[in-house]
């Protein structure tokens, strides 16, 4: 106990100098001024906003990159409510109830609860992780090349059995995702694989270049196709701090979302995006009145946003102390601590505890940003959402540009995105859902480096993944999710877990 | 959805040609990858070659694309939605439009001069602009030039990246 209030003090001693603070601060607001924009989800705005950070150092970078994380969810929180599109998966629980408080009217109190619950959360998830953190990073300590390559399968499985739409396609994606990853120089023999003699690829495809064109381009591409119905509301916003009714509607649900969402958050393979779904499952079923769900009932939007922001903080569990992103947004945030020269991973507390703790601070501190920003900013937001699409993705495609040709001042890079945004469009069109992909992409490196140093140590058996039990364990639980998920049952319900 | 529809197989005929696009597709990119690490050593379990991996992971992704093929014979699914050649052609050019022109390109017989983000930036904005159903010619000359200052002056002078403004002109 006492040494992680040690930590949490040497964190706020380094969050809370007045750069980053100013950073934080920065962060969030970008973060929310690009997620709120319709149809730019966390993993599009981060990807977007990657190279603002590129000249700071790594502390002031990750504390950034963390304020531009929290603010693209909030964000996309706030479309959800104002404009009936979810940014991403994890929001479409609180289109459901939050829209309809909008269309009431009580657009303000639906944010305002949001903002409130996250925040509430947040505070939790930071207690969580600090508690966690150290010892977690002891386990992983504990842990040999066999079992970071079952953990690593763990999480794919996660990842597949989580994805939204066929279980079979989300498989193609994740082992797509793998498969591009082998491209570039083998670590151990030098040897070129599959780069065409091109010398640009022999480094690998990039993160940045990968991501930016399958979620950047390619999701400009498809919102072209759809000619959007934007329907921002037209009842006022009203008061935006719910009043004591409100609030005592929503704290209990605000509570159990956080435990739910905390508590998914920390699987790895995107455990935080079944969250809000379990929290509104949850509120509708021991609502004294689940008719009013759907139609504007509070807890509604209390329970999912604060699961929602839980999930979204103690995702940085699994990267933080075991080095493995569970979902793509984390896989970006692997890609920017490499690129200032961080290794996520059991020795980030030991070797740079300052960054460690600090950022785990500056989450807190993120989280309040949000309340204080939001809250007043509301109406910019809201303006902001009537900007036409005509005018904003050329606004999205030169951001996008200028960040991809400034991570290593290349410009070929930027063709090569282009390249990547055609074959996400290609993805669209065949009915894949391309996050599992990102993630297999940014696992595939560790996992065959992780595979071999074990068959080396096992002299080339690999019973060494069965006969090691944690090992066992992990693959086991691995191998237990795909038969559930795959029986005839459960994928029924799993469909109406994502259709609801 | 369609491996989780579970529908009586009744006679064989392409119930979803987005399901079997999307395993040709699979198998296609497996067969690519197979053919490109064909001269790399596999190696053993016990000393793993760099073609170990590449293989195994393609062989898994034309297993995949086969069953989502052969499902897609026995299941209803989605239909090949058809593809929107305007966006592609104007926004993905837009974004090469700009690799080309920022630094300057020699591809044999074509040189393009280093022209910089002044050049460079309007040059998307009104490239992808286009891709629009309801695009609007002067009120996207306008965004262009303000999207360009504004981002000049956010990556050049506010985070100091080392971008060309234009260098035929202003010498930066």
């Amino acid at each position: 106990m006492t040494e992680m209030f040690a930590h949490l003090a040497l964190g706020f001693g380094v969050a809370l100098t007045l750069k980053n603070v100013a950073l934080c601060f920065v962060g969030c607001l970008v973060g929310t001024l690009i997620g709120v924009l319709p149809g730019v989800g966390p993993v599009a705005t981060i990807a977007m906003l990657l190279p603002i950070t590129f000249g700071l150092d790594p502390v002031g970078a990750l504390i950034m990159l963390a304020g531009i994380y929290y603010g693209a969810q909030y964000g996309g929180s706030t479309t959800a409510i104002l404009v009936n599109i979810p940014g991403e998966a994890t929001a479409v629980v609180t289109t459901l109830d939050g829209h309809q408080m909008a269309k009431q009217g009580r657009a303000g109190v639906a944010l305002g609860t949001a903002a409130i619950g996250s925040f509430v959360a947040g505070c939790v998830a930071t207690v969580i992780i600090a508690a966690l953190g150290a010892p977690l990073t002891r386990l992983a300590l504990l842990f040999g090349p066999a079992e970071y390559f079952s953990l690593m399968v763990m999480g794919l499985c996660f990842a597949v059995v989580l994805a939204r739409g066929s279980i079979l396609k989300a498989f193609c994606m994740i082992m797509l995702g793998l498969l591009l990853s082998t491209v570039g120089t083998d670590l151990e023999t030098g040897q070129e694989r599959m780069t065409f003699g091109f010398p640009p690829l022999s480094d690998g495809i990039d993160f940045a270049v990968l991501a930016m064109g399958v979620f950047g381009f390619a999701e400009v591409l498809r919102n072209l196709e759809n000619p959007e119905a934007r329907d921002v509301v037209k009842a006022k916003i009203g008061r935006l701090l719910p009043d004591w009714n409100d609030i005592k509607q929503s704290i209990a649900p605000c509570l159990r979302g956080t435990f739910i969402g905390g508590t998914l958050g920390i699987l790895p393979g995107n455990g935080a995006v079944l969250g809000p779904f379990a929290s509104y499952t949850l509120e509708k079923k021991i609502a004294k009145d689940p008719s009013r769900f759907g139609k504007g009932a509070i807890e509604g939007v209390a329970g999912p946003e604060s699961a929602n922001n839980a999930g979204a903080q103690t995702a940085f569990i699994p990267l933080l102390t075991l080095g493995i992103p569970p979902n793509a947004v984390m896989a970006l945030m692997v890609g920017a601590m490499t690129i200032h020269g961080i290794i996520p991973g059991p020795q980030v507390m030991t070797k740079n505890p300052d960054l460690f703790w600090g950022m785990i601070a500056s989450m807190w501190i993120g989280n309040l940003m949000l309340l204080i920003i939001n809250l007043p900013l509301v109406g910019v937001w809201v303006k902001l959402l009537q900007v036409p699409y005509r005018l904003m993705f050329p606004a999205i495609l030169i951001f996008c540009s200028i960040g991809i040709y400034s991570v290593n001042n290349q410009p070929v890079d930027v063709a090569f995105t282009a390249l990547f945004g055609l074959f996400g469009y290609l993805l669209i069109k065949l009915g894949f859902e391309p996050a599992p992909m990102l993630l297999g992409f940014v696992l595939g490196k560790l996992m065959e480096e992780k595979l071999r140093q074990a068959l080396i140590i096992s002299r080339g058996s690999f019973m060494t993944f069965i006969e090691r039990p944690i090992s066992a364990g992990l693959l086991l639980v691995a191998v237990a999710i795909l038969v559930v998920a795959l029986l005839p049952s459960m994928s029924k319900k799993r469909d109406e877990v994502f259709t609801e | 959805m369609s491996l989780n529809k579970i529908e009586a197989a009744q006679g064989w005929r392409v119930r979803s040609t987005q399901d079997l696009a999307a395993g040709l597709f699979m198998i296609a990119l497996a067969g690519l990858a197979l053919f490109l690490s064909s001269d790399l050593s596999t190696g053993t379990l016990r000393q793993i070659g760099p073609g170990m991996l590449p293989k195994a992971f393609a062989w898994i992704c034309a297993g995949l694309g086969a069953l989502l093929a052969f499902n897609s014979l026995r299941y209803n699914g989605e239909r090949l939605a058809g593809w929107s050649w305007r966006g592609v052609i104007f926004v993905l050019g837009a974004a090469v439009v700009f690799g080309l022109t920022i630094r300057g390109f020699d591809v044999g017989p074509l040189k393009v001069p280093q022209l910089g983000m002044l050049v460079s930036g309007p040059l998307v904005v009104i490239v992808s602009g286009l891709a629009a159903t309801d695009v609007r010619l002067k009120e996207l000359v306008i965004f262009a030039a303000a999207m360009t200052i504004g981002c000049a002056l956010l990556f050049k002078y506010a985070l100091g990246l080392p971008i060309p403004l234009a260098p035929w002109l202003l010498g930066i």
